[in-house]
């Protein structure tokens, strides 16, 4: 990732958060929690890595020829 | 009545499949596009409340009737027939483009279908056509995954057979109506057949099994015709279903966590198919007006951004040889254009704005938040986030970005390329102008997708995964391994099975065969001669029973008894007719 990359996407956030602290909100009950879908994106993304990685490693992953092998 | 059948639109797909291979080879492809444009042109002009019946024994078949579901279904089934036949505009092989007209043209009879029967029939017959692309990739995995492939949706489809009959023998009727609270055995057998083409959970194990084998043109179409048809259906017979809804949610989650673990472009996009349709699901069960339109829309958007998906990848699996992540990386220089089109259609799945993605998925989510069922629209909107995770994030890392891995690279045919800009261009365009895709919808829209609220949502929630991402991509390391799936119930106890069921009791008559042939054998071999058989019973002393010596008066039966012997039958046949 380059410097001015990082740049658009902060630029992007504030841009965000602006529009959020300056309109009507839902009626949810997290509408009213500040900044909820940065904490969303951020916690939901990492919970699902780790989530799928941990149910990978102790369940689901096997070696490629493990049907073949009888 | 004969003019009747030209407003058939899936007549056009399964005539075409008929006079295809009696074409000169290098005329197919180009006559391939012209069949699903035909339909499409049919599906375009007919009138709401057409209708085309037909006797068949004591019944009413209704081979085409339109309304505005049905018509949305075809259009975008016979439109996306089109862009697929560009895409395998270089294969030169019949029985592949056969199979994709039949196939498309079994989707399109669902759709248009009027009552039970003609249903069910374009539901097996594209089972079967849909299993030749699995085969025709020509390798020993695929020919098993296709075989796995048609059998499970053989099971499906004996399901849906199984709940019409019954249906039929209490109502006396075939028309299609609404089951959603029906609760008869019935009902319960034509939604689990429904919902297995659905790939619902635990139904779902033949998709991420049987699409990633089949072969590279094949796998576009396949992604586009079977779950959405059934979606179709599941949208007219059991909207409002609140069981809908549960597994709808289930399914936009359970193909993320499995997209995090596997191991191939087409695996991950195959995963993403249950999560997407989860959606659709959701939005049927659902069922107000809102989520219905959210439901069509998004089966709408996702056939053009799926195929775009299957498109790119099957452009990878074309100029390396391999979709999996193992064997890629760094292709960003070699491959610019594919991956800029592929990411045109990550964008349209992920939902960004401007993309048709958002303006679908969005109708889905905010009706779930309009009926107030505040934790389904949470977790879609979890989903939401996996899918631009593996989707946006992980596919483009894998394969064009990270470790440059010098792996050699052909240049696809031109036509893939056009199919793709396409595709891409009408991902674009229906994000800019929803209201072409809103207008066609069966309820009339007053979602605004484009406000203030939503943007910010949007912006906040794919940036912060991205940061999530950028944090923890050293977790994405491709590894060659395969990931266990539903359909471990049936693959891993075959071999038991085939052992139990199969080779036991081959054991068992091979055994009987052997002991039966010795019999034989020995009764042959005293039959040649019974008189050497009986002197051999009268020999009693074993010295006089061997043999060193030939003697013709011992082992040749002597001239006068054979003379006696027939003799005896002449009188006993004189003595038979005197008597009668």
């Amino acid at each position: 990732m380059k410097r001015w990359q990082w740049i658009a996407i902060s630029l992007l956030t504030v841009a965000s958060l602006v529009v959020e602290f300056n309109i009507e909100h839902g009626d949810h009950w997290w509408s009213s929690i500040p900044a909820f879908y940065i904490l969303f994106g951020f916690a939901g993304c990492t919970a699902i890595i780790f989530f799928s990685k941990t149910l990978g490693k102790l369940f689901l992953q096997r070696e490629e020829d493990y049907y073949d092998v009888e | 009545m004969w003019s009747d059948l030209f407003t058939i639109p899936a007549l056009p797909m399964i005539v075409g499949a008929i006079i295809l291979p009696l074409l000169p080879k290098s005329l197919r492809s180009t006559t391939f596009l012209l069949f699903p444009l035909i339909s499409l042109a049919i599906v375009w002009t007919l009138p709401d409340g057409t209708l085309v019946a037909v006797e068949f024994m004591r019944y009413t078949l209704i081979v085409c009737k339109v309304d505005q579901l049905s018509r949305v279904f075809g259009i975008i089934f016979a439109f996306i027939a089109f862009a697929g036949g560009i895409y395998s505009f270089h294969i030169r092989e019949t029985g592949q483009q056969v199979a994709a007209l039949v196939y498309a043209g079994c989707a399109i009879g669902i759709t248009f279908a009027g009552d039970l029967l003609t249903l069910v029939m374009f539901w097996e017959l594209m089972a079967i056509a849909s299993a030749y692309l699995v085969w025709a990739r020509r390798t020993a995995d695929s020919e098993r995954a296709g075989m796995r492939y048609l059998l499970v949706h053989l099971f499906g489809g004996s399901m849906l057979l199984g709940g019409i009959l019954l249906h039929v023998a209490e109502t006396g009727s075939l028309e299609i109506i609404r089951l959603s609270e029906s609760g008869t055995l019935a009902s319960w057998l034509i939604l689990g057949g429904v919902a297995l083409n659905a790939a619902v959970p635990p139904l779902h194990a033949w998709l991420a099994d049987a699409y990633p084998r089949a072969t590279i043109t094949g796998a576009v179409f396949l992604s586009a015709f079977t779950t959405k048809s059934a979606v179709y259906v599941l949208a007219r017979m059991f909207p409002g279903m609140e069981i809908l809804l549960i597994f709808g949610v289930i399914m936009t989650l359970y193909g993320v966590v499995f997209a995090v673990l596997a191991n191939d472009i087409r695996e991950v996009l195959a995963y993403h198919i249950i999560s997407q349709v989860g959606y659709m699901v959701a939005g049927i069960g659902i069922g107000t007006e809102m989520a219905l339109n959210g439901a069509v829309a998004h089966a709408y958007s996702h056939i053009l951004y799926k195929a775009l998906l299957f498109m790119g990848a099957g452009v990878v699996l074309h100029t390396t040889g391999t979709s999996k992540f193992s064997g890629l990386g760094g292709l960003a220089k070699s491959q610019p254009v594919t991956l800029w089109l592929f990411m045109v259609g990550a964008f349209s799945i992920s939902g960004f704005p401007l993309f048709n993605g958002f303006i679908s998925k969005s109708m889905i989510v905010s009706a779930a938040g309009e009926a107030h069922v505040d934790t389904a629209m949470l977790l879609l909107m979890l989903a939401s986030v996996g899918t631009f995770l593996s989707i946006g994030l992980k596919i483009p890392a894998l394969t064009w970005f990270g470790a440059d891995r010098d792996i050699a690279v052909t240049k696809p045919p031109v036509n893939m390329h056009v199919a793709m800009v396409v595709v891409a261009v009408l991902c674009f365009v229906y994000g800019v102008v929803p209201s072409l895709l809103y207008n066609m919808l069966p309820y009339s829209v007053t979602y605004e997708p484009y406000t203030a609220y939503h943007l910010m949502e949007t912006v906040q929630i794919l940036v912060f995964t991205f940061v999530a991402f950028w944090m923890l991509r050293s977790k994405f390391v491709s590894h060659p391994t395969i990931t266990l799936d539903t359909d471990w119930f049936y693959r891993k106890p075959a071999g038991f099975l085939r052992r139990l069921v199969v080779d036991s009791l081959g054991q068992v008559f091979d055994w009987v065969e052997e002991k039966i042939m010795i019999g034989v054998k020995k009764i042959a071999i005293r039959a040649r001669n019974p008189l050497t058989f009986a002197r051999n019973l009268q020999a009693v002393n074993p010295a006089s029973s061997e043999r060193a010596d030939f003697d013709p008066d011992v082992y040749r039966p002597p001239a006068e008894l054979l003379i006696a012997l027939i003799l005896l039958g002449v009188v006993a046949l004189f003595g038979m007719i005197v008597l009668l």
